[in-house]
């Protein structure tokens, strides 16, 4: 009989003993959890990227210095994409009252590719969405814009050799960006208008863009093509990577579902192992029984390896089925919440769960499934002979490791990956020591006690393998979902409270010194909260320890402030902030620093208006970017102040009854500009809900699958213990004694396992916040304590629960099973 | 249906040809006092069709040297033919072959698979075997030991006795040249034991085969035609009364 026959047939008459459904069932479970969560977190996650682009107004964009080659333009073409012109400089323009700086901006048709601009008809009226671009001769205004130049729509601005009509009132630009460094009003036109104007001689900083937006796998294809292509100081960027407070929001998100997807990983690992270590221990008699009755080894062999081939074939279908189901419920549950619209599920990451399951499978299941072809046929004879499948050769490391590769490169977060899943096999490998310990330490008491003590004690010992293996397996499965516990009580809540109701959402430029003051007076009186005025002086870097620096988009022209103590949401990682009454001294952020290659020790020498600054660097400081505070790249001691000419600069919290004072305000300083970054708080926000409302319901999904996985290791020695109880009840034990002994049996298995587990998630989720989400994140004694206490109880209880039929079967039937 | 006259890979040999011989096979295994001979020097013959028990106290080495005979396992020193063919020259594969086609087993604790039922039991061993027919052939092994009303029940639903019937059925199955039974009825009770006893010695009667039967019931194995006892790892045979 050839093998594929013999494979079949022990498929088809294991099938109906219900002895493979162990397998199936773990493997569905595994490839189940690990699919649902990584297809709906990838959604999510191409959802948000989708969102982000508008941050963009692209999916990518190539900038640089330099105008754009027509090839490359032509490659978007073939690649069908979509794809818009773009140049933006800073200028002076004219207006026939006044003068002052601009972000001109020059677009063609398509733009934005994505998200929408907002037009209005007069300054303060209504604004509503447009797909229109400004036409030649024309161009749109920021409403600041009006008040600078003192005119009204309908008018002309002078920009280089043209004039230009203001045709509409611009209110929203997607790609506008945030933070404290929009200086300039913003004045959009037609792409030609800016070409011919004259402008774009030498000596203008001129930044070229090309955007680009359409299916993601062109957009992709798109990028790896342009990348060789690229010239000095051009570069491509994606929504992720923009220097913006969206950008550092989708990457917390990212890593949020990212932390629920690799607990899926650990817990379809664990499921896998199990299942895969019943099976070939199920098959051992099988091979025995074979093997005497003349089947060749190579036959038994190659008929296992075809069995656990359609065994897999069969759950890894089924999961899939049931993880598509789960992803599809996840989003149910969540669309009445959710405005963010999900893209398709992937079959990609579909290949990806069902390659991981079989890769899982093949390195769980197949070394001792091997081990099993040395079982000698005398072993039938003489069951003494049994040998331990040896796992000897770390060959089986190889599949393991491709499958544990796939969720990592699909998460392409390779930090976190290695944190989760290192932390894990640590773990493990903690577990299995402290078990085993725990297995010899339980043979000697077992000797000396009596009774329950006895039985459970030697209970443990006796099955010392499948011990070691139940411990390690129930301790990784808590540890992942304790640390589930830890990033939903402590992470999500810390992120949600990142964004406050009083986040700054407006900012002021353009304060003269003198101003600061009376200004600041008036917005405190009106309401505003989260106040701070800041000065800022602009000047060039024009020497770094006695060398002219590289010009780079970073060096040149920058912007530097002073304060004589640490501003908030910074922290020093090298050197020492100066104290009060300090000169010449500076303190950079750790950013710019890696960047311009500065370090603490060098000195650097700024000029603004014929007037130089020279300071030595003591500090460099970790700024978090994401909290809403004006911060910079650059802070010097106060004395520049006197040597710098500066203006001042404000962020504060407009509560909604202050409108019309803020306007009213601003009216009294019209030098002064006000910036509105509501909108983008809003999407901030939109980011931060949804994500922590979507990786709640995850986290509970995963959780339900842990809990089954849990079960799943609990029942693993059943029939043995069923076997030995029965036996002892035989011999005359009460059930006393067999209730006490599994009670005393499963205690000992919680006790390890919960209490590894829960200092592995405690400083899992240490590192974690540290590293990762650089959160200050203090471990609370009391979730450990509650952790501890849970995974304790449902371990015996469960454990206890799932035994209860041992006690009630007769033993006379028990032993003829046997 | 009769079994004995299903075709058969390999033509059956004559009554009196040797079926098994075993010349001064010495077994010893490296155990952790230092070696340990189990076995000491023993030869023995059979010829087709002859039944052979060997008896002896328990530890004294029977089950090992059936394990020898039947070429489980390879002797440290000495020589086994079983079915004509030298054992010693052959790889674990070309003994499993001929286990296949030449060999039938009866165990102590019956060794049938848990998951499936009896009729797939005694197929599987027919398949390995690579006969055709499989089923009717199993039928037909299982009406011969009575059970033809139990062929879906899997082993937990049977009781010992029945469970040994069946493995009778599928050691007979195939129609062997020799069957080898370690402690047949030691798992059962006195009735349940002759019974399979009865109903051993008459397929053996039935089919013609050779039969080496272990076992230290010596009420067993006087219903064999010869007595070898075995003693601390030494054979010796009781003369024919
Ligand atoms: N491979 C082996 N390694 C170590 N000891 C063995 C091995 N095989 C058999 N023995 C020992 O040899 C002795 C004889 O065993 P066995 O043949 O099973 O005896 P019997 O079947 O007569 O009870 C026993 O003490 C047994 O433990
Ligand atoms: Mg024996």
């Amino acid at each position: 009989m050839n093998s594929l026959n013999l494979s079949s047939r022990l498929l088809l008459r294991q099938s109906r003993s219900g002895s493979l459904w162990m397998l199936i069932a773990g493997l569905v479970v595994a490839t189940a959890a690990i699919s649902a969560v990584t297809l709906f977190t990838d959604r999510i996650g191409r959802a948000l990227e989708q969102q982000a682009g508008e941050t963009l107004a692209a999916d990518l964009v190539l900038a640089g210095r330099t105008p754009i080659a027509q090839d490359i333009e032509q490659l978007a073409d073939q690649n069908q994409l979509s794809s818009s012109r773009m140049i933006m400089l800073s200028t002076v323009l004219f207006s026939d009252q006044d003068s002052s700086l601009f972000d001109v901006k020059g677009v063609s048709p398509g733009y934005p590719l994505r998200g929408r601009l907002l037009t209005a008809a007069q300054a303060n009226a209504e604004d509503r969405a447009t797909d229109q671009i400004p036409a030649p001769g024309t161009a749109w205004i920021e409403p600041r814009g009006l008040r600078i130049l003192d005119i009204e729509v309908g008018d002309l601005v002078y920009m280089g050799e043209h004039e230009l009509v203001i045709d509409r009132v611009l209110t929203y630009e997607p790609d506008r960006g945030g933070g404290p460094f929009m200086l300039s009003p913003r004045l959009l036109v037609n792409y030609s208008d800016v070409e011919t104007s004259g402008l774009l001689g030498p000596g203008t900083r001129v930044n070229y863009r090309l955007l680009v937006a359409g299916a993601e796998t062109a957009v992709q294809a798109f990028g790896n093509r342009v990348e060789p292509l690229l010239q000095d100081r051009q570069r491509l960027v994606t929504a992720t990577e923009a220097d913006n407070q969206t950008g550092a929001a989708l990457e917390q998100a990212r890593r949020f579902l990212a932390v629920a997807a690799l607990t899926a990983v650990i817990l379809a690992a664990v499921a896998v192992l199990l299942s895969a270590v019943r099976f070939t221990r199920s098959q051992r008699d099988l091979i025995a029984v074979l093997k005497a009755f003349g089947a060749s080894s190579g036959e038994i062999m190659r008929a296992l390896m075809l069995l656990l081939l359609w065994l897999v074939l069969l759950a890894v279908t089924g999961g899939l089925v049931l993880g598509w189901i789960g992803q599809q419920a996840i989003t149910e549950i969540l669309s009445a919440q959710m405005t963010l619209p999900l893209p398709f599920p992937r079959w990609t990451v579909m290949l990806g769960c069902a390659a991981f399951t079989l890769l899982l499978a093949a390195g769980f299941a197949l070394p001792p499934l091997i081990g099993l072809r040395k079982v000698p046929p005398m072993r039938i004879l003489n069951r003494s002979l049994d040998q331990r499948p040896s796992l000897g050769r770390i060959g089986w490391l190889v599949p393991i490791a491709a499958a544990l590769a796939i969720p990592v490169l699909q998460l392409s977060d390779l930090q976190l990956a290695l944190l989760m899943l290192g932390g894990s096999a640590l773990l493990a490998l903690a577990l299995a020591i402290a078990a085993w310990l725990a297995m010899r330490i339980t043979r000697v008491l077992a000797r000396r006690s009596r009774g329950a003590w006895r039985f459970g004690l030697a209970g443990l010992s006796r099955r010392q393998g499948a011990s070691v293996l139940q411990i390690t397996a129930l301790g990784l499965g808590l540890m992942s979902l304790l640390l589930l516990m830890i990033v939903r009580a402590e992470l999500i809540t810390q992120w949600q409270a990142s964004l406050p109701e009083n986040t700054p959402d407006h900012f002021v430029v353009n304060l003269q010194p003198d101003q600061a003051e009376p200004f600041e007076a008036a917005l405190i009186d009106m309401g505003a909260e989260s106040l701070q005025v800041r000065p800022m002086a602009n000047a060039n870097l024009v020497s770094i320890s006695g060398e002219r620096p590289d010009r780079d988009r970073f060096t040149g022209q920058v912007n530097l402030s002073w304060i004589d103590q640490l501003p908030p949401a910074n922290e020093v990682i090298d050197g020492e902030f100066w104290s009060p009454g300090a000169t010449g001294q500076i303190s950079l952020s750790e950013r710019w620093a890696e960047r311009v290659g500065v370090e603490v020790g060098d000195t650097m020498t700024f000029d603004a208006g014929g007037q130089t600054f020279n300071a030595t660097v003591t500090s460099i400081r970790r700024v978090d970017w994401n909290s809403f505070n004006v911060n910079f790249f650059i802070l010097v001691t106060p004395e520049a102040a006197a040597l710098l000419p500066h203006q001042f600069i404000a962020s504060f919290y407009r509560p909604e009854s202050a409108a019309e004072a803020l306007d009213e305000l601003a009216r009294g300083y019209p030098n002064a500009s006000v910036l509105d970054v509501g909108a983008l708080i809003q999407r901030v926000f939109d980011i931060i809900s949804q994500v922590s409302r979507a990786a709640q319901v995850v986290f509970a999904f995963t959780l339900v699958a842990g809990l089954i996985v849990l079960l799943a290791a609990l029942e693993a020695t059943r029939d043995q213990r069923r076997t030995e109880s029965a036996l002892i009840r035989t011999l005359g034990a009460g059930n006393a004694t067999v209730r006490t002994g599994l009670l005393i049996e499963y205690s000992i298995m919680a006790l390890i396992a919960a209490s590894l587990a829960t200092a592995g998630a405690a400083i899992i989720g240490w590192l974690m916040a540290r590293e990762l989400f650089q959160f200050s994140y203090q471990p609370s004694p009391m979730l450990f304590i509650t952790g501890f206490l849970v995974s304790f109880l449902l371990v015996v209880g469960a454990g206890w629960l799932g035994n209860r039929s041992v006690l009630k079967t007769p033993p006379e039937r028990i032993l003829r099973a046997g | 249906m009769s079994v004995s006259n299903a075709s058969h890979a390999t033509p059956a040999p004559a009554r009196s040809e040797q079926i098994l011989s075993a010349e001064r096979v010495d077994f010893s295994v490296d155990a952790p006092g230092g070696r340990l001979t189990i076995l000491n020097n023993i030869s023995l013959s059979l010829n087709s069709g002859q039944t052979l028990a060997i008896v002896g106290a328990s530890g004294s080495g029977k089950t090992t040297l059936l394990g020898l005979l039947a070429g489980l396992e390879t002797p440290t020193n000495g020589h086994i033919e079983l079915a004509g063919t030298q054992l010693n020259e052959l790889s674990e594969d070309q003994r499993a072959a001929l286990r296949r086609a030449r060999v039938g087993f009866v165990f102590q604790s019956f060794h049938l698979l848990p998951s499936m039922t009896a009729l797939e039991n005694v197929m599987l061993a027919l398949e390995i075997a690579q006969l055709d027919q499989v089923r009717e052939r199993a039928l037909s092994a299982l009406e011969q030991v009575g059970l033809s009303h139990r062929l879906e029940h899997y082993p937990r639903q049977l009781s010992g006795g029945e469970q040994q019937r069946v493995a009778i059925a599928r050691a007979f199955a195939s129609n062997p040249d020799i069957l080898f039974a370690d402690e047949p009825t030691g798992n059962l009770d006195r009735s349940n034991g002759n019974a399979i006893a009865d109903l051993l010695f008459a397929l053996n009667e039935q089919h013609g085969t050779a039969l080496v039967l272990v076992t230290h019931d010596m009420k067993l194995a006087e219903r064999c035609q010869r007595i070898a006892i075995m003693d601390d790892g030494r054979l010796s045979e009781q003369p024919p009364e």
